[in-house]
Formats: structure tokens, C-alpha cells, sequence
């Protein structure tokens, strides 16, 4: 060992840096076990006394024993200064250790830089604070975040099961009661899950997404048939990425939830209201269930949304944009609280707008808002070129009550991507969309709200 | 028992670096077992009245009663229900205590307007003179007299009196009794010296900064950071860490945010947040090192009625990827090395001290166990779940180590039932004003505070010594 390596940079650190080099600090910048960082101190503060004994140094010690306190034996651990030392000790019974505690170059009034310092270095070293302690505990050693995420679902588990036994009468008291109860369960070790995975690290995420996908599916199944195998073609197809933005749109409610159902798996097919239309009808029945799990989402959603946000956000802005001309066909919902779940638009990828783009130059004449037969929500989408290039349309609400037909032919295009059932009815919609839509131009007069999604609504 | 040990190399740092610093490994722990299941509340209805939790507790503690009754009393003697008592016959009644107190806070009174009272001032007795004492039992209530201290005792206690029944309707006491210790189970303690640390009011987020180095030094002597080598191999041995409520101060209650308007309080985060920030970190450096347990408290983010529900998982994000770090109820009961562990965070006490005349905690320990009941004035004063099926704080078995959190100062007392049981009382001092810890020796059952201190600009010594 470096045997005058330490004595060289305790000198450094105490004269040059003027720091308070606490034992514990010291064990842990140069990496040596408490005990041997205790020595060095004392071994430093011997050597530099004996060359210079006028040398500007301040030591405190720590003193342990025993103390005759009230008639009961009290151990005593205390941090005192060197010209206290010889009166502790005297008044402790038995001494049980005494080290060298800090070393500073100026005279401390009290003890709280003593806790700074310490505090400082722990914190830098919170992982690993017991790395170079004298004790070891072998029990002690930190899960894997599968093994917590397990944990806490078996401690939802659990304290689902005391229900039982505890509050017996909830059965009796009401019989929603213990069907809320079951609701919430599965849906909280999902979402608890979710946390747990979420906090573990961002490795995690593919869990996360998967999870929430499969949520998202489950809940597009609901909505209607042609969703849910939309939505794993198109997970698989946006990869992370739009996982991400799908976890993130959730925050919406419901209606936005359908919507964003429907996005994302739309956004692979080219827009379409009819079947966003669709997709409100059985929506609207399945309202109450939804909102539950749509809370439950939303919950989850915002907080990995969070994390993801700042990071997405740009990504996100553009493809809500996209996303945001199928929610015209979606129910009504509070114009109020639209912005917000247009920024929970499931994310469109980069490659969706671009895609959808590319396969549907063509539509976007060729789509005429048109169909809406029964929406009322006014989404007025903005088109523009964004950095990447890509034409990106924005949603905005606007109290326009019109069928503004060129909204309409941006609009559809990207809700082309709405929910269809295959990628290869792409071009055939096409071709249906310019033939109805020619009779839904004089429709959509008639309609107040600009949406392709009439146009699916058949289907 | 520290110190003895470890006397021997007291000094030994106050040299040049060893080549081998050696380590100590600590102790595994043999046996562990949680037994606060009772305590745990699943999905929970406060549709029903605390009427239940009464009548329960009457039920259970009924049987035991008689049978004292009858050990003390004689076997012959008759036990009657208050409706079938009759003027000037000897017998023996069971029921629940009531005491009437006049200055018992009541909301009723607070909001009372007719009588433009102002609310009444917090006081830390409320007990009066003119208190009085009524027993109930499942139909009838009638007036105690006599042989009973009124002071002493508080509403919820279920205890038999022997006396009769006077012309005006009073009863006069002769004679009463508790429902005194339970059975204990046998005692398998360890061979060797092993110790449990009791802390309890570590009072994070209270702002003041002087107790802050007396928890990083018990941080360290836990974890073997401070101390020689006799004093780290000592510690070694700690098996265990419980804390015991009110983690947090009291200073992070901070009920402003109800009363103040919206928009100044819209960015404010709550004081608590930064102090569980803080202690997931001390969690973290304990649970790196030993087994903690971690009760919350009355100040904790936790529910207020009893029996309060371990804190949340999720507030200790870097503490909780240990397994040693385990959340638990309070009241929390475990048997630890064969060690029957049962304590609560002082609410109960507290409460109890409120009430009744009694001045030490340890005294009204002590009586809650004679008692046979863990905290009898909840519901009445302190908040309860209303249990309906039974009454989880009755005593079923006699602990070992019977302990309190945030008691004013530490006391411990060994205590020997009629039966043969030996249990350990103690009262765990409020760290965040002394500074005191416990050491309980699972070998003996005795117990030994553990004291921390600093230095501070004042150079009266003394100071420092006054810490207990």
C-alpha cells in the first residue's frame, strides 16, 4: 500500500483544499476500509505534530462508553473536540473506543459541518454506503426490479385477501363494493406493475410497453374488432417509439382514449371516419367500463408520461398532430379539456406521417372530410412542414361548426390511418373514399363537423 | 454490554494503517416472524358504528375476567348481569368503564353556536375532579362508588367489580379487578448476545439541524462505520433496527395549505416530501447493514386511526430495493430470535396519559397490559378502525418485550406476572429531542439506552451529559 501516498494527499486535502476530512469521507475518496481511513488521520496528525508542532490543525475525536447516568449504565457516543477529549473520557466509566473523528484546518464551533461533510459523501455514494463499512450483512442485497415489481404485486395481492377476513361485510354492505374491489385489482397490479417496472430503470421500458400496448389492445378490443389486431400490427410496426406515445396519450378521457385507441392503430390505415365512428358507437357503450380502465391508464399514463415527456415532447406535439383529425369522429367530450388529449395522442411515429403521407398523396384530395354524421366535436387540423420535413397536421380545436372541406382532406389524410383492418385495405379505401366522397362532399355539407370519419362508420 | 467487550481495543485506531482492516459480518437472523397480520386492514367500510368494537371487546374479555373474578374473589361468588341486580346483594359485575368527564373535548360543544363557546384550549390533562365513572355492560349502564380510583382509570377498560348495589341506584365498589397478564409462550432466546436498536421520533423535517448528527452517528454505529474494532464487532451483533413512529416531525403537518388561498400555495410543495427524501436515505443506509422494521407514527404519512397501515413502498424508492427494509403496522407485534416483540408508536399511551392521572409512561405501560388491553380509550378519544368481529389490541398472549415509542424519556422495567411471565417494559425516548436510543439484549432481556451527541459553540460540558 501507498504507504506515504495517503499522508500526502490527507495533507492536500486539509492545508491546499482546506476541507474538513471527516474518516468517512476519506474512507470513501480514496476508496479504504473506515477503520484504515481512521488510522491514517491519527497517523497524519502524529507525523505532522512531530515536524511542525505549530502546525494549524484541528482534530476531534470520538469517544465511546460507558456513563453512570440516573442510576442506569448509558452508552455514550460522542463527538468532541480534542481540548474536550480528556474530559470525556474521564467522565465516561468505560471507554469502549476512542479514533480520530475529523481533521480541519480551522477551529469548529459546533459539530454541523461534521454532518455536511458526511452527508455530502454519502450522498455521492448512496449505492454502495456500507462498501467500506465494518460490517457486512449478507442479507442485505438490493432486488432486482423483477423481484420488486413481484413484490408489490403480491402485496396488492395481499392486501386484497385481508378484505376478506377484516371487513367481512363488505359483501354484505353492497354488492358494488366488492365489485369495485375486483375491479381495481387487477387493473392496480397492472398499474403497480407498471410502476414498479417504470422506477426500476428505463431498461424497463419494453415492459412497460408491452404491458400498456396489450391494455391499449384489450381496450381497442372493446371498441370494436378491426382495433385490436391493428394495434399489435401496429406496436410491432412502431416499435418503441410509438409505444411510447401511445402510454402518453392515455391521459385523455375517454372518448380521447378511444380515440387514441383508434389512433394509433389507424394511424397505420389510412383515415378513416367510419370506423372511428364506429368505434364511438360501442364506445359510448362501454363508457362506464372504460372510464375506469381509462382512469386507471390515464393514472399510469401520466406518471410515465412524466419521465417521458420532456424527452418526447416534440415527437409527441407532432404526432398528436396527426393523430388529432380522428377525433372529430370520436364522441363529444368537453372542448375544454381537448387540448390536453390531443397532447396524449397516441404517438404517431415519425415514419407514420411520413408514410401515411407518402402512401396517400393522392387522398388527400381524394378524401373529403365529409362523413361525419354524428360528430359534433370541432377539430380544425393545421398543416404544416415540420424540421424533419415532414407534413405534419395539427389539430386545433376551433368553434367552427362547418364542414370545411380542405380541413377535411388534411384531416383525413392522417386519420387515414384510422382503424382499418388491414394494411392492404389502404389502397382500397382509397379508391372507396373518392367514390362516397364525392356524395358526401354535398353530405358534408350538410354536417356541421369536418371528419373523415363518416366515412367509416359504415364499416 | 457494549463497552465491557470492546474496552479491550479501545485505542486500537489511534495508530498507524494495518495492512487488514478486518470486517465483521452481522449476525443473520435466526428466526423472524411477523405477527401483526391481525393488524393489517384489508378493504375497509366505516359504515358501521363503534357500538361494535364495545360489544366485541365485552364478549372476548368477559371469560377472562370472570375466571380472575373468581381466582380472586372466590369461586362462589355470584356473577350477575346489571339487569338482574338486586339492592344490597354482594356480587360481582363485568362490564365496559365509561368515565364522564367534563372537560373532555366534544365536538358537539365546539360547534355548539347557541352557546358562543370559544373551542376548548388543547390542555395535556383532562382529567377534573367532578369526573365520574359508569360501568356498562350489554343493557344497562349503572354509576360506580366506592373503591375505585376515578382519576386513574379511562373509558374502554372492561374490568369486574365486586360490591352491591345501593337504594339510590349507585354501585359501591369493594372490590375490583383486570383482566391482568395474559399466558406468555416460553421464551427460546439466542445463546449468545444479540441486540435489537428501538428508536422512535427520529422527527425528520423539523428543521432543527442538532439532531441531525446524532442520527448519522447512530447510522454509523449501526453500521459499523464509527467506533473501534471492539465497538464494530458489537455492533455487529445488532440484529435488528425497529423504528418506531414519527419518523417525520411533527413541523411537517403543516395544515396551512386547507386554509390558505389556491393560488399561494399552488407551487408549494408539501414539508413531508423532502423529509421522506431524507429518510429514504438513513433507510437506505440502515437497510444496506441490518433488518429494519419501520412502524409509523402519529406524524407519519400514514392513516391516523388505529391500527395505522404501514407506509407506502412507494416513498422509499432507493430503500426499498433492499429486502431487509420491511414496512410494518402499528401496533407491530414479531417474534424476533424467539423473542415475542409487541409495541406500539405512543399514541396509546399518549392518549391514555391525556385521561387519567397517571404520570409515567411507564406506569401506564405497565397498566395497559394489566389491563389486558392495548389501548382501551380507542375509539372513544383516539381514533380507531371500527372492528365489528373483534377487537384486535386485546391482549391473546403476553409479549416478552413490550415496548412504546416517543415517550418523553427512556425507562425500562422488567415486569413478573402472577403466572410466571417475565416481560420487558420500555419506553423509547423521542430521538429528535434526546438523542437516545435503545439496545435491548435478546440473551437477558435487559435493555440499554444509547446516547449521541455532538459539540456545539457552548463550552458548558454539562450539556452534553444531560442527554438520557
Amino acid at each position: 500500500m501507498e504507504d506515504e501516498l495517503y499522508l500526502e494527499n490527507i495533507d492536500e486535502f486539509v492545508t491546499d483544499q482546506n476541507r474538513i476530512v471527516t474518516y468517512k469521507w476519506l474512507s470513501f475518496t480514496l476508496g479504504v476500509h473506515v477503520n484504515q481511513a481512521k488510522q491514517m488521520l491519527y497517523d497524519y496528525v502524529e507525523r505532522k505534530r512531530k515536524e511542525n508542532s505549530g502546525a494549524q490543525l484541528h482534530v476531534t475525536y470520538l469517544v465511546a462508553g460507558n456513563l453512570i447516568q440516573n442510576g442506569h449504565i448509558c452508552h455514550k457516543v460522542a463527538v468532541v473536540r480534542e481540548d474536550k477529549l480528556e474530559a470525556m473520557k474521564s467522565k465516561l466509566a468505560t471507554i469502549a473506543s476512542v479514533h480520530v473523528y475529523s481533521i480541519q484546518k480551522a477551529m469548529l464551533k459546533d459539530s454541523g459541518p461534521l454532518y455536511n461533510t458526511d452527508y455530502d459523501i454519502v450522498k455521492t455514494n448512496l449505492q454502495n454506503c456500507s462498501k467500506f463499512s465494518g460490517i457486512q450483512c449478507a442479507a442485505a442485497v438490493p432486488r432486482t426490479s423483477a423481484e420488486v415489481s413481484q413484490v408489490q404485486t403480491s402485496a396488492q395481492a395481499d392486501s386484497q385477501t385481508p378484505n376478506d377476513t377484516h371487513a367481512v361485510n363488505v359483501p354484505t354492505i353492497n354488492g358494488h363494493v366488492s365489485s369495485t374491489a375486483k375491479q381495481p385489482s387487477p387493473q392496480p397490479k397492472g398499474i403497480m406493475g407498471m410502476f414498479a417496472t417504470k422506477s426500476a430503470s428505463k431498461p424497463q421500458d419494453t415492459n412497460k410497453e408491452t404491458k400498456p400496448e396489450s391494455r391499449e389492445t384489450t381496450i381497442a378490443t372493446t371498441v370494436s374488432s378491426k382495433v385490436p389486431p391493428k394495434g399489435n400490427a401496429m406496436s410491432n410496426f412502431f416499435g418503441k417509439a410509438a409505444m411510447n406515445k401511445l402510454k402518453v396519450s392515455s391521459e385523455c378521457e375517454q372518448p380521447k382514449e378511444e380515440k387514441t385507441v383508434a389512433k394509433p392503430l389507424v394511424s397505420v390505415m389510412e383515415p378513416k371516419s367510419p370506423p372511428s365512428a364506429a368505434v364511438e358507437k360501442p364506445g359510448k357503450k362501454m363508457e362506464p367500463v372504460k372510464i375506469q380502465q381509462k382512469d386507471k391508464r390515464r393514472a399510469k399514463r401520466m406518471d410515465m408520461s412524466d419521465n417521458e415527456e420532456k424527452e418526447d415532447e416534440n415527437l409527441k406535439k407532432k404526432r398528436r398532430r396527426i393523430k388529432r383529425p380522428q377525433s372529430d369522429s370520436s364522441e363529444d367530450e368537453d372542448v375544454s379539456v381537448s387540448p390536453t388529449p390531443q397532447e396524449a395522442n397516441p404517438p404517431l411515429p415519425s415514419p407514420e406521417p411520413a408514410l401515411k403521407i407518402e402512401l396517400e398523396p393522392a387522398t388527400i384530395e381524394a378524401l373529403t372530410g365529409g362523413k361525419k354524421r354524428k360528430r359534433k366535436r370541432v377539430l380544425k387540423s393545421k398543416t404544416f412542414v415540420d424540421d424533419e420535413g415532414c407534413m405534419v397536421t395539427e389539430k386545433v380545436y376551433e368553434s367552427e361548426s362547418c364542414t370545411d372541406s380542405e380541413e377535411e382532406f388534411i384531416k383525413s389524410k392522417l386519420p387515414a390511418a384510422h382503424s382499418q383492418s388491414t394494411a392492404t385495405v389502404k389502397k382500397e379505401p382509397k379508391e372507396d373514399r373518392k367514390a362516397p366522397k364525392k356524395g358526401a362532399a354535398t353530405a358534408s355539407k350538410a354536417n356541421k363537423q369536418v371528419s373523415i370519419m363518416g366515412f367509416f362508420q359504415k364499416k | 454490554m457494549f463497552s465491557e467487550q470492546a474496552a479491550r481495543t479501545a485505542q486500537g485506531l489511534l495508530a498507524p494503517p494495518s495492512a487488514e482492516a478486518s470486517t465483521f459480518a452481522r449476525v443473520p437472523v435466526s428466526t423472524y416472524t411477523n405477527c401483526s397480520q391481525h393488524f393489517r386492514l384489508g378493504e375497509r367500510s366505516f359504515n358501521r358504528q363503534y357500538a361494535h368494537i364495545y360489544a366485541t371487546r365485552l364478549i372476548q374479555m368477559r371469560p377472562l375476567l370472570l375466571e380472575r373474578a373468581r381466582q380472586k374473589w372466590g369461586s362462589g361468588i355470584a356473577v350477575k348481569k346489571l339487569c338482574e341486580l338486586q339492592t344490597a346483594e354482594k356480587c360481582c359485575i363485568v362490564g365496559t368503564l365509561f368515565k364522564s368527564m367534563q372537560l373532555q373535548p366534544s365536538i358537539l360543544r365546539e360547534i355548539s353556536e347557541e352557546h358562543n363557546l370559544l373551542p376548548q384550549p388543547p390542555r395535556t390533562k383532562y382529567i377534573h375532579q367532578s369526573d365520574e365513572l359508569i360501568l356498562e355492560d350489554e343493557l344497562q349502564r349503572i354509576k360506580l362508588e366506592g373503591a375505585v380510583d376515578i382519576q386513574k382509570l379511562v373509558t374502554g377498560t372492561i374490568l369486574a367489580v365486586y360490591g352491591s348495589e345501593r337504594e339510590d341506584g349507585k354501585f359501591v365498589v369493594e372490590d375490583h379487578c383486570f383482566a391482568d397478564l395474559p399466558r406468555q409462550l416460553p421464551r427460546r432466546g439466542p445463546g449468545t448476545d444479540r441486540f435489537v436498536l428501538l428508536v422512535s421520533g427520529l422527527g425528520l423535517g423539523g428543521g432543527s439541524g442538532e439532531s441531525f448528527l446524532g442520527m448519522q452517528l447512530l447510522v454509523d454505529v449501526v453500521t459499523g462505520q464509527l467506533g473501534a474494532e471492539g465497538e464494530q464487532s458489537c455492533a455487529a451483533q445488532i440484529s435488528r433496527v425497529i423504528l418506531a413512529g414519527n419518523l417525520l416531525s411533527q413541523n411537517t403537518q403543516n395544515k396551512d395549505t386547507i386554509n390558505k388561498a389556491k393560488y399561494l400555495t399552488k407551487k408549494t410543495q408539501a414539508a413531508s416530501v423532502e423529509a421522506v427524501k431524507m429518510l429514504d436515505e438513513i433507510l437506505l443506509q440502515l437497510s444496506a447493514s441490518v433488518p429494519v422494521d419501520v412502524m409509523p407514527g402519529e406524524f407519519d404519512p400514514t392513516n391516523y386511526t388505529l391500527p395505522q397501515q404501514p407506509l407506502h413502498h412507494c416513498m422509499f424508492p432507493l430503500a426499498g430495493a433492499y429486502s431487509t427494509l420491511q414496512l410494518v403496522t402499528n401496533p407491530y407485534q414479531a417474534d424476533i430470535d424467539g423473542v415475542r416483540f409487541l409495541g406500539t408508536s405512543g399514541q396509546n399511551v399518549n392518549d391514555i396519559f391525556k385521561y387519567s392521572s397517571m404520570e409515567d409512561y411507564l406506569e401506564i405501560l405497565e397498566w395497559t397490559l394489566r389491563v389486558g388491553h392495548l389501548s382501551p380509550t380507542a375509539p372513544d378519544t383516539l381514533g380507531c378502525y371500527p372492528f365489528y368481529k373483534s377487537d384486535p389490541f386485546i391482549f391473546t398472549d403476553c409479549p416478552h418485550v413490550y415496548f412504546c415509542g416517543n415517550a418523553p424519556r427512556f425507562q425500562s422495567k422488567e415486569l413478573t406476572g402472577a403466572d410466571g411471565q417475565q416481560v420487558l417494559l420500555v419506553t423509547i425516548p423521542d430521538f429528535s429531542a434526546t438523542q437516545t436510543a435503545c439496545l435491548i439484549n435478546l440473551r437477558n432481556l435487559t435493555c440499554q439506552p444509547i446516547s449521541f451527541s455532538g459539540f456545539s459553540a457552548e463550552e458548558d460540558e454539562s450539556e452534553m451529559e444531560i442527554s438520557h
